[in-house]
């Protein structure tokens, strides 16, 4: 089976990887060159990673990246690092569905990428945590973080055509938790951004906010298929959706 | 236009009597009137179904429209990110680039430091290199004030194209309203339901049109402002490809050097 050649390959680079790390911290090691057998070090562990990757061995994959992380932000290589925090996150994402590991690797690597000012790719990664945040129903923070994003947005040339996209997931986050939160979310929001009130997700939300008031969720349910048949609705938003208009049908039947 | 879509393209002997039929009813009732008002009515009927039709299927047409146009708006904004977190990228490059300059600065005085004594003594009267100040921050592009004041000028416009459709809508009406007097009571009454459904039917197809207009309006910002900033990334990569050329040499240079110490 090719795995098990590529799981063979995979431990051979961990280990010549570790001797050098072993010799690099020893006297001799330090003296002739240290840094550069770290280098290979982390090399050897990347590229044993790959290979414990094809071989499907996550969890010793998963070692390998955090060995080689270690390694970079000992040497102050936050980028390098942040992107094999994302790499460990994804696995965590798809393959070891383990999302508040991902979550927290995630927000890691936004940490490294802001410390090196690269606030897209910070952004990036932070309007992930956002969306598994949200998913699993921690609302304040994937609000604070949408907001943050949808500010900086807001200033750019370019962005600010996403940055309508980013109030609206925080308003929906705002709406999963109070109506009222919502409401003044978006007055808010359209103060900040008079470009948001003239956008098709200001207009939907507004309906329904007012669908929410009347308590009329067939109101609520048509604005939604409106909206759909333009513009469809991805797995995320359909989420928050059927989620608000859980709490309109759970009010209608406390009422009664 | 007020009818996007006036030639019917089914009726094509009915081309000259479905233009009058649209202002008024009268030519072909003349006409048909001998043959008793049954015909033409049927006639009418069908082609006012036939107008309905093809409302409605401009009114579709202009929903699926819409749809493309965001979604091509939806893939320029992931592009414009994409290009933003680029061209950091190049930015850190660039300081990077920098940092390297400085570093083979100061091997280069260590080297000429070891090679002789006079060269260290050259070096101690030089001084040490000063650090360059890391390079501001690229102002923010200029155009974006002329473009939040290109898009509220856009609204008022908006606000103006508005008034002038209450004048389409009445040449609907005067020439349904015409038809349906010449008529009797029966056809009158169907007339008048249908010229509701076609009012509807114009009257969402402008506001269609309206949104499409808005999104085609971003969508042309939207590029342009891809436009100037991958001009501006590009002229950052010519600049880097001949920095990394010159610090190549500077840095085989270097090696020599030390080669030829030991």
């Amino acid at each position: 089976m090719d795995n098990s050649g590529k799981e063979k390959e995979a431990m051979a680079l961990m280990a010549e990887a570790e001797t050098k790390v072993k010799s690099s911290q020893s006297f001799f090691g330090a003296l002739f060159g240290g840094s550069s057998k770290l280098e290979e070090a982390c090399d050897l562990y990347v590229r044993a990673a790959n290979s414990y990757k094809m071989a499907k061995n996550w969890c010793e994959a998963i070692n390998c990246l955090n060995r080689a992380i270690e390694i970079y932000t000992d040497m102050g290589r936050f980028t390098i690092a942040a992107k094999h925090h994302i790499t460990i996150a994804e696995i965590y994402e798809t393959d070891l569905v383990d999302i508040d590991k991902a979550i927290a690797h995630y927000e890691q690597a936004a940490d490294y990428y802001k410390g090196e000012e690269s606030t897209s790719s910070a952004n990036k990664c932070l309007l992930k945590v956002a969306t598994y945040a949200a998913q699993l129903e921690q609302y304040p923070k994937a609000i604070e973080i949408y907001e943050q994003v949808g500010c900086h947005a807001m200033d750019s040339t370019l962005l600010k055509y996403s940055a309508k996209d980013h109030f609206f997931k925080a308003a929906l986050c705002h709406f999963c938790v109070d109506m009222l939160n919502a409401k003044l979310a978006v007055q808010k929001y359209e103060e900040m951004f008079p470009a948001f009130s003239d956008s098709r997700e200001c207009k939907l939300l507004k309906k329904l906010l007012d669908a929410y008031e009347e308590q009329n969720v067939d109101a609520y349910t048509d604005s939604v298929k409106e909206y759909d048949t333009i513009s469809r609705l991805d797995q995320w938003l359909t989420t928050m959706l059927l989620r608000i208009k859980k709490t309109i049908q759970d009010d209608e039947s406390d009422l009664r | 236009m007020a009818y996007p879509k006036s030639h019917n393209p089914f009726a094509d002997d009915d081309d000259e009597d479905f233009k009058p039929k649209s202002r008024g009813f009268g030519d072909n009732n003349d006409d048909d009137s001998d043959d008793g008002l049954t015909d033409a009515e049927k006639r009418q009927r069908y082609l006012q179904r036939e107008v309905i039709r093809t409302a409605q299927s401009a009114v579709d047409s202009s929903y699926r429209s819409m749809g493309l146009i965001y979604e091509s708006e939806k893939m320029g904004v992931e592009t414009a990110e994409e290009l933003v977190r680029q061209g950091e990228v190049l930015k850190r490059t660039d300081k990077m680039m920098d940092n390297m300059d400085q570093d083979l600065k100061t091997s280069q005085r260590h080297i000429s430091s070891i090679k002789s004594v006079w060269g260290g003594l050259v070096n101690y009267f030089k001084g040490k290199p000063e650090t360059k100040p890391p390079p501001e921050e690229p102002k923010a592009y200029q155009a974006s004030e002329k473009l939040q004041s290109a898009m509220s000028g856009s609204r008022e416009y908006e606000d103006k194209y508005q008034a002038s459709h209450p004048n389409l809508r009445r040449i609907n009406t005067e020439g349904f309203g015409g038809a349906t007097s010449m008529d009797d009571g029966s056809s009158r009454q169907n007339g008048f339901s249908k010229n509701k459904h076609l009012k509807e039917a114009h009257q969402t197809l402008d506001n269609n049109l309206d949104d499409m207009s808005d999104g085609l309006k971003r969508l042309k910002n939207l590029g342009l402002g891809l436009q100037s900033e991958i001009e501006a990334q590009d002229d950052s990569i010519d600049s880097l490809l001949n920095r990394v050329d010159k610090m190549d040499m500077k840095i085989h240079n270097t090696n020599q050097q030390i080669k030829k110490l030991k």
